[in-house]
This record gives C-alpha cells, structure tokens and sequence, in this order.
C-alpha cells in the first residue's frame, strides 16, 4: 500500500465532502446507537447486582455454617455473633461496609386476624452507610434504637391499611423456638427501589428484633460490601479463613454470585441483554453496510475513470477500503463520542423502565442509570471500522472488474 | 357443675366425654370424664418438645375452674410472662411485649402452641360432644399390665378435628391410658400415652403424658404435672381478660 | 402527471441495483422496527399473558364474602351448585372450569425424598377436563402426564418440584382441614411436571383432581372459584357485568383478572418510558439508514437532474418526478418492509425466542423456560409502512431543491 494511495483516499474524502459526510454520519449514527444500547444494559446489571448487595446478600454474606441446610425450617436459632464478626472485618482492608441483619417471616395480628410478613432487624446507623435507607423513607422517620417502632413498606401498610402512628402487633417463632409477640408503632413507610420489598416487608431495630426473637444479641447474619467491585469470591474466603483463625467458628461465607438463585438471576438477564445488544448491532452493521455499499456503487463513473487512467483491480480496492477505513474512523470516533455524551448525560437522570421490567423477575428497580462501560465502547469503535472497512470489499472488487467503458457509461 | 383440672383441658378434649344414657361405649366414657374433674385446681408443670433442633424445656404454672375456664401462666425464661387464658368460648395469648391480647380464633386455633405437638385447637375442646360422636366398644385389651376397654369414636359431624379416634381405658380406674386420633381413612394424625399417674382424692390422674404428632418427623411432647392442689380457693377475676393483662 | 409518473417509473426499473438497494435500506429497518416493536410489546403483553393464563383466567366467579377472606382460603365460603353456573355459562358461549383452592402442609417422606420435610402450600383441586378450556397448562407438560378424573395424583409446578427435590413416582402426602375443620391426610402420587413461564406459579403449583379432593375435604360439589376464559378482544368489563347479570345475585361476585391482579403485580399505567427509549434508537437508526441511502442516490442523479432542466422542463415538474421516484422506492421499501415484518412478526409470536435453550448447559439450578414472544402490532406496520414512504419522500425533497437552486451548468458537470 504506497503512500499515493493513502493521500488520493483522503483526497478523495475531503473533495466529495458531501458524500462522505453523509455516510460519515450513518455509521456514526449506528455506533452512537450501539454505544449508547450497551451503557442502558450496564445501567441495568449495574442497579441489579445493586439491589442484590444492598438489599438481598449483600457483596458477601456472613451465616451460621448450618443455616442453609435448614433454611426451610426457618431456623432463628442459627445465628451469628455480629459483634464479634463485625471487630474483625474492621481489619479486613477489603472491606468498605457492613451490616448485621435478621430476616424472620412473622404474622401481623390486626382486628383479629392474622397477615404474614416478613420481618427485618436492621442497625439504622449502620444501615445509612450500606443503602440509601434516607433517599427510600417516603414519609415519617426511621425507628430509634431501643424503641419498639417500625418502618413498613409502603405497598403492605397499603394493603393492610395501616398509617404511620398505627400500632402493630407481630408474632413469630423465636431462637428459643417458642413463640413471642411484640407491638411496634409504625414511624415511617419506605419504598425501595425493589417493589417487592416494599409489599411484604417491615424493618425494626435489630436490638428489638433481637430481644424479641431472644436471640441473645446474636444475629441472624453479616452482610457486607467489598471496596473493589469482582473480588467477592476471593474476599469471602479470607474472611472465612481469618473468623476461623480468631474465633474458632465454622462461619458460611460467601460472595453473592455463589449464593443460589442470585448468581441464576444475574445470568439470565445477562442473556436477555445479549439478544437486545445483538438486535442492535445487526441494525448498526446493516446501517453501516448499505450506506458503504451505496457510495461505491455511487461511484461507478469515478471507478472507470480510474481505470481508463490505469488504476484496476487490487489497487482499486484497496483505495475504497482506505476511504472506507478512514470515513469510517472519523464517523464512529463521532458517533461514540455522542453516545458518550448522552449516556452520561443519562446517567445523571435515569431512565424510567418501570413499563419495560413488569413481565420480568429481575430484581431491577424502575429507574435505570446507563453505566459507561469502556471496554464496551472501545469494541464498538473497532467493529464499526472493520465492518465499514470490509464493507467495501465486495461492491468494490464488483466494481472494478467491469471494464472502464462499461463503467463510464454508468450514468 | 363439672370441674376439670388442666390436665383434662388439655388431654380430654383430646378424647371428649359423651354424656348420653344408653350403651356401655358411652357410659365408660362418661366415667372416664368424671374421673379427672375436680372443682378448682393448681399445678405446675413443665412441657419437654422435641423436635430436629432438640428437646426444649417450658415450666408453667396453671389454675382452673369449672369446665372451660383455666390459664396457664409460662416461667421458664424463654416464655416468661407470657399467658394463655382459656374462657367459655375464647381463647386468649398474653405476650409481655405486647400491647393487646391475641384472640386465637378460626384458623389460627390450629397453630401449635409454643412449637409443640399440642395446638391450641386441642386446648379448646371439652364441650359438649354428644352430639359429635359416636362410640363403640370394640373390646378389651391389656395395656402396660392393665387390663382396658377399648372404645372407638366416630364423629357424627365434619365440624370436630378428628374424625376416628380410638381410647384404652383402665377398666378399675377409668384413667385414659393411650389415645389415637386417625382421619376418616384411618390415617394417624395423633398419638396420646399416659406415662405415669398419681393418686389424689382417691382419683387416678395423668401426671406425665406424651403426644406425639404423626404428621410431624420426629417429634414429641411430654407433659409433666406435679405440686397438684385440688378445690382450692381461687379468685374470681383470675379468668378475666384484664387480670391477663397484668 | 401521467408523464411524471411514468418517468418515475421508468427510472426506478432502469436503476434497479440502485433502487433495490435504497429500497433494501428502508425494508431492513422497517422490519427491524416492526420486530422490536414486537418483542417489547409482547414482554409487556407477556406478564399480565402470564397472570391469565396461569392464575386469574379472565375472570372469577367467587362467593361474595371469598375475596376479603381470601388469605385464610375458607372452604365454607364456596359456590354451591357450581355445575349448573357453568352449564348456563356454555348456553352462552363462555368457557369455564371450576376449582377448589385450600391450603395444607406438604409432608415428604424419607423413603422417596431421602429427608422427612414439612412446609405450607397452597393446593389447586381442577376439572381435570374443562380446566384446559380456561387455562393454558396444555402446553407447560415437562414430564409425565396430566391429571385424570379419579386420579390419587398431583401436578407440580417444576421449581416446585426442585426445591424438593421430587420425581415422577414419588409418593407426598397432603395434610389440609377439610369442609367443616376436620383433619385430612391424603396421599398421593406425583404423576406430572409442569414447567410453567409464570414464575410465582411455576414456584408453588400442586394441582390435583378435584373429585378427588372433593371427597377427602367433604365439598359435596362445591368449589371455591369458577375461573372465566374471555377472548382476547373482549371488553373485560363489560363482559363482567354480562355475566354478573347471568347470576342474578344468588350470593356470587364476578371478578375481572384487573381487580384480582392488583395482588399479583402491580400493574402500572403504560408510561412506556425505558421501552420507548429503545424503539426511538431503533428508529433512529432506521431514519438515518433510510435518509442516508435516499440522499445519496439523489445527489448522485444531480447531473440528471441538470440535463432534464436544460431540455427545458419545470422546476416544479422535475420536483414532483423526482418526489415520485423516492415515494415509489418508499413504497417497495415499505412493502417489503412490512412483508418481512409480518414473516418475522409470525413466528417470533408463534415461537418466540427461547433463550432458555442459550444456557442449558450451564449448570443451573432453576431451568427456566425462558421465551421472549413477540405481539402482533398493525398499529406499529401501519406507522412503519407510511413512516417508509414519508421519509423517503421527505428527504428526497432536500437536495433536490438544492439542485434547482444550481445554476445548470453547474448541475451539469456535479460529481
């Protein structure tokens, strides 16, 4: 490839501006397009595994080695000693933060009847560094700590007709394995990003819970998040190793991903996103394709005119191809940067996709922020410059091997 | 006036008298009944549960009188403070914690109290139930050493738990030495043993029983009685909802 | 007029690669549109799809005091007679099966599940032949085979039947009160799998026969539900009171799967706010691909363009032609657009995209039945088919007046 081919393609370029921005502009559409598709999906497994740390497992989730084996039986008295734990994943430098929680399903007597729900401890303090307990608080205040005051979700206080100064009487199995009730007044209604949470959940400080539930000032487990996002796995297991070497207890520790039903959740949407992100990238690339395409068969008259001028064949080629290649370039470094543009510019205000995830199980809230993904865009950039590059392939080589006259007379 | 003391509350409306005049099948039954009622009572008592998790101990005191009243009052520390009181129709739960008093009713009569294989539905029988049942003797039987009467009972309506159930009764003593409680295809839902007895008033009475519930994996619940005081004076508010509340 | 047209289509068939290509352009993303169109519409259709056919049916018949006691499953409050509703409701050309719903303890035993286990569920009692009319498990079959009058056997859901580890064969036993408080135990015999893309129900389902179920719990013919099938274009509403009006009191409510639904999901009013995030960059890169193909081959005809106005003909004349011209490539565009639309439309509705198949092999717990069905939108085509000539059209109409506005000379010698 000379030097001369190189500076008659960018010539060519910048002389027929018209048509080289027009099919600048396409492939810069598509790849904009396509960029901006990728970030929406890293917006949505982004807030998923965000809801799944904050509000479900945490980043790595600290339990009684038994508990699971159990599970089904709604064993309350397989705790964890938080306070223990939560000294030691002090030293534990990987470790950003953490929460102690109990989760026990329990029954709400209101005028006589009894309503399951499920009911969570939580530190409040604590819990205000983990999630964004103030920003999910809809109306009144979070519960004190020593008082026997709860938040409940706002679909279930609607569902139960209660409002906030309503007192609730609740009753559950304890660790002891009897039975205890307990009236908590209603402070406040929250609305987690996750519906669910809020049609089936109440929330009450865990030393209550605890009283309550006679745990001794146990919990029922430590959940925590990690400092680096994908070191879950190789974290949980220093922290199971160091609870062993200090305290001597068995402890299950374990990053979300291996937690069950969690790790299938995230995979299954992961395959939904690749069908979205593959629909786009064929319309992208068709976009792309065609407009290549048009411009050389656009050119007939030029490719003849080469050709009585003696360029044929190869050389011919290879100069749509460096036009392509670099049209290409400039389109798609535009067209990416816009998709960066608006993407941030999105991920400030979100998108709402309450309409979109009804149908789906996903554990995703209505609002979405689109996350700039860098090696996403980078790929996008390289494969819109091949794709157009290698576009030109075939209608050139089409071209160039009709003879010079045929092509000129091609009006 | 029938008197009753907890042990009958609980066992008998497992196993209910039916006062009728006529065949021997209910003649037993009704000594059966007459047997374990006393005017006032006192006791305390412990429940020993078991299940996957282990044997779990509650201690309780408990009053009664009459035929349907009696509260349990729990003092092992678990459950401390925490009351059941029983009235003509109702059944009430008091929680320390608590700033109502929890009605059983319904459905809810069916949960298990405090884990064990005895639920609250099973404390709340002892009516009349002459009309509910019919009973049979089928015949005699040796049991543990004694020689009993085997009684079968079918219930006549939809409305009792359990529709069969099937008694061995001391023939000197018309104690209730076991008990099983089957569905209408003979499935065995419940099984009640008399472990030991002690003699008051010249009356032989339960003081440790087991029931076992068959629909349950390895479970069991032995209750014991013992400092048993009979036609005692006992308070008239003690059976009321507010004295509950203290 | 005649003229124009004729030239304009004289043109489009003597530059055919031309033509077919732009056309080519709209007919891809058009179809593209009308396809993801499809697919989000029907994941939207899909979940309340979902409830319908799973869970509420079209609608209910219950007793008037069923729904605010709803939660404690009561069998006393119950449909007498339910056999004769529904044979009044076949006079009037509506589907309907009647079930009893209870709940019960769930007992495994150690000899067939390796380790003795207790849980609460919810058990379905159904017409083991109508039900089909109403509800759509025909299609959920895994393993096994369906319930039969008479049968001592249950369905379960497949999750269900995961969690607890059980298999065709398998013995479970039931432990429920029947009609009036009395215990019940029954045994019975796991005969069938469902896989059911209702994931709460997929999760929870035990289905038996309910004659079975009718003579354990004492029901004397009662049921507790007759569930509705309406069509799907029926006014749900209206047809509700139709039907309540059928009834004429008699202590019974209808219901429409709307009002029960409110328990399941809660639905909503379309804001279609992420969807038409998607179905705008999906026709925006459509638009470009089809602006992009027209201008170009209009610019490349500018020479053309020069020697029609130096034969003398009108600025309006050659303006109208050369609309013409990029309508007509519209309009194959369009109708080839929409043709493969509607191929696509067919069978993404009839078949769906199953994804469930991309990670079988992974080793996951949960195998879900995972398809994505598309919906059938003519409202969508329409838009798609006229948006393919509109814009063609319209984007034709730019540099064609650019080039009049050329003196000829230059038009003439345009590259």
């Amino acid at each position: 490839m000379t030097i001369k081919l190189v500076n008659t393609a960018l010539r060519n370029i910048s002389r027929n501006k018209r048509r080289s921005i027009l099919s600048g502009v396409a492939i810069g559409v598509a790849a904009m397009a396509i960029v901006m598709m990728f970030s929406l999906i890293a917006g949505m497994q982004a807030d998923m595994e965000s809801n799944l740390k904050s509000y479900y497992t945490g980043g790595i989730r600290i339990r009684n080695e038994n508990y699971e084996k159990y599970e089904r039986f709604n064993p309350v008295h397989l705790t964890v000693e938080a306070n223990t734990i939560e000294k030691i994943l002090d030293t534990i430098e990987e470790v950003d933060t953490y929460v102690p929680r109990t989760s026990f399903p329990s029954n709400l007597y209101i005028e006589g009847t009894n309503f399951g729900a499920m009911g969570v401890g939580a530190d409040f303090e604590k819990e205000a560094n983990f999630i964004d307990l103030a920003g999910s608080l809809k109306k009144g205040r979070l519960p004190e700590k020593g008082k026997n005051e709860m938040i409940m979700g706002a679909i279930l206080a609607r569902d139960l007709k209660l409002k906030i100064g309503d007192k609730v009487t609740v009753m559950s199995t304890t660790a002891a394995r009897g039975t205890n009730a307990i009236t908590l007044k209603i402070v406040g209604l929250f609305a987690f990003p996750v519906g669910a949470l809020n049609a089936k959940y109440f929330w009450a400080p865990i030393d209550r819970i605890s009283y309550f539930l006679r745990m001794n000032d146990a919990t029922q487990e430590v959940i925590l998040k990690v400092k680096e996002d994908g070191t879950e796995t190789a974290t949980a297991i220093k922290i199971k190793e160091i609870l062993k070497k200090e305290t001597s207890v068995n402890y299950d520790v374990r990053a979300f991903t291996d937690i069950s039903g969690t790790y299938e959740m995230i995979e299954m949407a992961n395959t939904a996103y690749m069908i979205m992100a593959f629909i786009f990238f064929l319309l992208g690339s068709t976009v792309i394709i065609n407009t290549t395409m048009m411009v050389i068969f656009e050119r007939m008259r030029e490719i003849g005119t080469l050709g009585a001028l003696g360029m044929h064949g190869k050389e011919l080629v290879r100069l749509f191809f460096l036009e392509g290649m670099f049209i290409s370039i400039i389109g798609t470094f535009i067209g990416v940067l816009a998709g960066i543009g608006f993407t941030i510019l999105l991920g400030k205000t979100g998108i709402d996709m309450t309409e979109a995830m009804q149908g789906m199980d996903f554990e995703i809230s209505g609002m979405v922020y689109p996350k700039l993904s860098i090696g996403k865009t980078v790929f996008v950039f390289f494969y819109s410059v091949i794709i157009a590059s290698l576009a030109t392939l075939l209608p050139s080589r089409k071209a160039s091997k009709i003879q010079p006259v045929e092509a000129l007379r091609y009006v | 006036m029938k008197n009753k003391t907890i042990t009958i509350l609980i066992l008998l409306s497992l196993f209910i008298p039916v006062t009728a005049f006529s065949i021997t099948g209910e003649e037993i039954i009704r000594r059966a009944d007459d047997m374990q009622v006393f005017e006032t009572s006192e006791a305390s008592g412990e429940f020993q549960i078991k299940d996957r998790f282990g044997v779990k101990v509650s201690t309780f005191n408990s009053w009664s009188r009459g035929t349907n009243e009696s509260l349990i009052e729990f003092t092992s520390r678990a459950e401390r403070g925490q009351k059941v009181l029983r009235t003509e129709d109702e059944l009430y739960l008091f929680y320390p914690d608590a700033e109502e008093l929890i009605r059983m009713q319904g459905s809810m009569l069916r949960q298990s109290m405090l884990g064990s294989d005895i639920s609250y539905e099973d404390m709340t029988g002892g009516k009349d139930r002459i009309s509910q049942y019919d009973v049979i003797l089928e015949g005699e039987e040796s049991f543990k050493g004694k020689d009993c009467y085997v009684l079968v009972m079918t219930a006549k309506v939809r409305t009792v738990p359990y529709p069969k159930e099937k008694l061995w009764i001391d023939k000197e003593t018309f104690l209730v030495w076991k008990a099983e409680y089957y569905t209408k295809s003979d499935r065995l839902l419940k099984e009640m043993e008399t472990l030991d007895t002690q003699i008051i008033n010249g009356r032989t009475i339960a003081v440790e029983t087991r029931i076992v519930d068959k629909m349950k994996t390895d479970t069991e619940t032995i209750m014991f009685l013992s400092d048993i005081k009979i036609n005692i004076p006992i308070h008239n508010s003690m059976f009321s909802l507010e004295e509950l509340s203290w | 007029m005649k003229f124009l047209i004729s030239l304009a289509f004289k043109n489009l068939t003597r530059y055919k690669r031309r033509t077919l290509i732009t056309a080519g352009a709209i007919a891809f993303g058009l179809m593209m549109y009308i396809f993801v169109d499809s697919l989000l519409l029907g994941i939207e259709i899909e979940s309340v799809r979902n409830l319908k056919w799973f869970e509420t049916a079209s609608a209910r018949i219950l007793n008037d005091d069923y729904w605010e006691n709803r939660f404690q499953r009561p069998l006393d409050i119950n449909i007498a007679d339910p056999d004769s509703i529904m044979s009044k409701l076949d006079d009037n050309g509506i589907s309907s099966t009647k079930r009893v719903e209870f709940s019960g303890d769930l007992i495994l035993n150690s000899t067939d599940f390796g380790e003795d286990g207790n849980m609460s569920v919810l058990v379905t009692a159904v017409d083991t032949e109508r039900d089909f009319d109403v509800f759509k498990f025909d299609t959920t079959l895994q393993e096994g085979r369906f319930l039969e009058a008479d049968d001592d056997a249950v369905i379960l859901g497949s999750w269900l039947a995961e969690d607890i580890g059980a298999e065709l064969g398998y013995w479970i036993t039931i432990v429920t009160r029947g009609n009036g408080g009395f215990y019940e135990a029954m045994d019975l015999e796991i005969v069938g799998i469902v896989n059911c893309p209702n994931p709460n129900v997929n999760r929870t389902l035990i289905m038996m026969p309910i004659d079975v179920a009718d003579e354990y719990l004492a029901m004397e013919g009662a049921a507790t539900e007759i569930s509705i099938k309406l069509p799907e274009s029926a006014d749900i509403d209206a047809e509700v009171i139709r039907i309540q009006g059928l009834l004429n009191g008699d202590g019974l409510t209808v219901m429409s799967w709307k009002s029960m639904a409110a328990d399941y999901l809660a639905i909503a009013e379309a804001k279609r706010g992420g969807t038409g995030m998607i179905l705008f960059l999906i026709f925006l890169i459509a638009a470009v691909g089809i602006s992009n193909t027209m201008l170009m081959a209009i610019f490349e005809r500018i020479r053309e363009l020069g020697m029609m106005r130096s034969l003398g003909m009108s600025d309006k004349k050659i303006r109208i032609a050369f609309m013409i011209e990029a309508a007509g490539i519209g309009l194959i565009g369009s109708i080839m657009g929409v043709f493969l639309g509607l191929i696509v439309n067919f069978f993404v509705v009839k078949y769906g995209i199953n994804y469930g198949d991309m990670y079988r092999d992974m080793d996951i717990g949960y195998r879900v039945q995972a398809i994505i069905r598309g919906a059938w939108n003519f409202k969508t085509m329409g838009i798609a088919f006229f948006a393919g000539i509109f814009i063609s059209t319209l984007v034709a109409f730019f540099p064609t007046k650019r080039a009049l506005k050329m003196d000829i000379p230059s038009c003439l010698r345009h590259q």
